[in-house]
């Protein structure tokens, strides 16, 4: 085969794969679009599920679903960015460098159901919680924890030694230069991972159906330790009820309504990163 | 007063990193000793066919093949696609339009992956089932094509910053002996990028190894190796479908319970190994130009 010839079957094949995987992802969007817009209304976003789900709308779930994330939030925030700050700033030896990146790379590898174990058997059984959408909370910190981490130490390794060698020659403790100099850029970086996180956790099923929610009767949680319902959970269970048309067109709202809720926290961190990309030192 | 402040400051730091170093070591400590009396009791009965609690039979052969199985199906489908998309997102997209495309293909990595298990069993499980007429379109098949479609992105993303972040002037030097487009990319780009490539697909190896929702609700989660095995597509089993479907039943402290933990270790093995080894691999292979 001449080398022409071969040069227009790569092109033609790269052409009909990138062709093919575009249509494929146009075409997820699209369904999702399509299919959930005929499921939400006013009505849909504001009343609760009836009948196990196949009837009324998702407004309790929504609830679960963002304290489900808030609370993941703030339990993985702040020691998130102290692990940042420790890896970069204090630990000086090589090989505590590596021990805690095989950690950070171990816990971000986790595949999701095994957190969902992990939380039914330590808190449910151990720590006898119950089935509460705090402890779901704590364990989808722990799980967006390595990518708040990575994200927050990023942007302090960006920040020049010259900086702290100022500060230090200023007279300031090691912790005054933290907080006056790594903070607010690692503060910065954490929150785009926190985002990301986030973007991540809300979606999450197999972690929290064991431990964190309930499918039918539950409302607005009123102590720590009561059970939620969650938008994901919610899709799961009417994806088993596929053969009830009503109940699966619920199903295709919720997702778009979920759907939209990660694209906000991700298009979000898209815009910081685009953002904070562009500080020069 | 300030030594005292960086005191406090350094130790919030400390216990940050040792809480983070203890959840890990926690969680696979906590697995492991659950799944302890299976290993023990079961022991290398774990390697056969049947799995049937009420017997104490734990055989886990069908749950690996149909693992396996799954992701061979998406790695076939994912890789060869993702790549060549790689390589036109990389060298023949304008790069004005690039940084839109790579943005869009992003958003799409975060769609949950329960969604995917939806639009499975709406859409393509009854095309699966009157496209090759069989009774039910949840076959081992079926749960592959979705979970292809899954990593699909990460291996776009990832794999096109590798080619991307050659330096321009192997691409010109290469025009310039002569090259067609075709073989830059095969001849020099590739080879280049060829370690990040691989860690890309491992990572995506490991995804969908680990993935459960979609898998779960299309898989068909029935425990067997189809007759004859290459006949995918039928019902099967995977080991986090399994997980999925019958952790909620089994009671705590239960020798059901153990297996499903000893299954829950191995897999969690298996993935960790395959996510350190590819930090490892990758980053050895960083260049410096």
């Amino acid at each position: 085969m001449s080398r022409a010839l071969k040069n227009n079957v790569y092109n033609t094949l790269i052409w009909t794969a990138a062709v093919l995987s575009i249509a494929i992802l146009v075409f997820l969007i699209a369904t999702l679009i399509w299919k959930g817009m005929g499921a939400i209304s006013v009505g849909f976003l504001t009343s609760a599920s009836e009948n196990f789900g196949s009837e009324g709308g998702i407004l309790y779930q929504i609830i679960g679903s963002l304290a489900l994330t808030l609370c993941a939030a703030v339990c993985s925030f702040p020691i998130a960015l102290g692990v940042a700050i420790y890896k970069s700033e204090y630990v000086k030896s090589k090989v505590f460098q590596n021990i805690t990146d095989t950690i950070i790379y171990s816990l971000n590898g986790i595949p999701s159901i095994i957190f969902g174990i992990f939380g039914l058997i330590f808190f449910v059984n151990i720590l006898q919680t119950g089935v509460s959408w705090f402890v779901g909370g704590i364990i989808l910190a722990m799980m967006i924890l390595p990518t708040i981490i990575l994200a927050s130490h990023q942007a302090i390794r960006s920040i020049p030694n010259s900086y702290r060698e100022n500060a230090q020659a200023l007279g300031l403790t090691q912790w005054q230069v933290i907080r006056a100099v790594i903070f607010p850029r690692g503060i910065n970086g954490a929150f785009t991972g926190l985002l990301l996180g986030l973007a991540r956790a809300i979606g999450e099923t197999a972690p929290i159906m064991f431990i964190a929610t309930a499918f039918s009767g539950v409302t607005v949680p009123r102590t720590f330790l009561e059970p939620v319902s969650s938008l994901p959970t919610h899709i799961l269970a009417l994806a088993q009820q596929a053969t009830n048309p009503q109940a699966l067109q619920n199903a295709w709202g919720s997702s778009l309504v979920l759907v939209s809720l990660v694209f906000i926290f991700s298009i979000s961190a898209l815009v910081r990163r685009i953002q904070y990309s562009k500080i020069n030192y | 007063m300030l030594v005292f402040q960086n005191k406090i400051g350094k130790g919030y730091v400390l216990a940050s990193t040792y809480l983070c170093i203890a959840v890990t070591l926690l969680i696979f400590l906590i697995l492991f000793w659950n799944s302890y009396p299976a290993l023990s009791t079961v022991g290398f009965d774990l390697f056969t066919m049947t799995w049937n609690p009420a017997k104490d039979q734990f055989g886990v052969l069908s749950m690996l093949f149909g693992t396996l199985a799954v992701t061979a199906i998406a790695l076939l489908i994912a890789v060869p696609l993702g790549i060549l998309t790689a390589i036109f997102t990389s060298e023949i997209l304008p790069n004005r339009y690039r940084l839109y495309v790579k943005s869009a293909i992003e958003l799409l990595a975060g769609i949950p992956s329960i969604i995917y298990g939806l639009i499975g069993i709406a859409l393509v499980s009854p095309w699966i089932a009157t496209l090759f007429e069989l009774s039910s379109g949840r076959t081992l098949v079926t749960a592959g094509i979705l979970l292809a479609v899954m990593i699909l992105p990460t291996i776009i993303t990832l794999t096109d910053d590798a080619l991307h972040n050659i330096p321009q002037q192997y691409r010109e030097t290469s025009k310039g002996l002569g090259l067609y487009p075709f073989e830059i990319i095969q001849k020099t780009l590739v080879p280049i990028a060829k370690r990040n490539i691989a860690g890309a697909v491992l990572l995506a190896l490991g995804r969908a190894l680990g993935e459960t929702m979609a898998v779960m609700l299309l898989v068909g989660s029935i425990d067997k190796i189809p007759e004859p095995f290459y006949n995918l597509l039928s019902p099967g089993q995977t080991i986090t479908s399994k997980l999925g479907r019958e952790v909620g039943e089994s009671a705590f402290g239960s020798l059901h319970f153990s297996a499903l933990n000893a299954i829950g270790f191995l897999l969690l093995l298996l993935v960790i190994t395959l996510t350190i080894g590819t930090q490892v691999y990758m980053r050895k292979g960083i260049r410096t130009v």
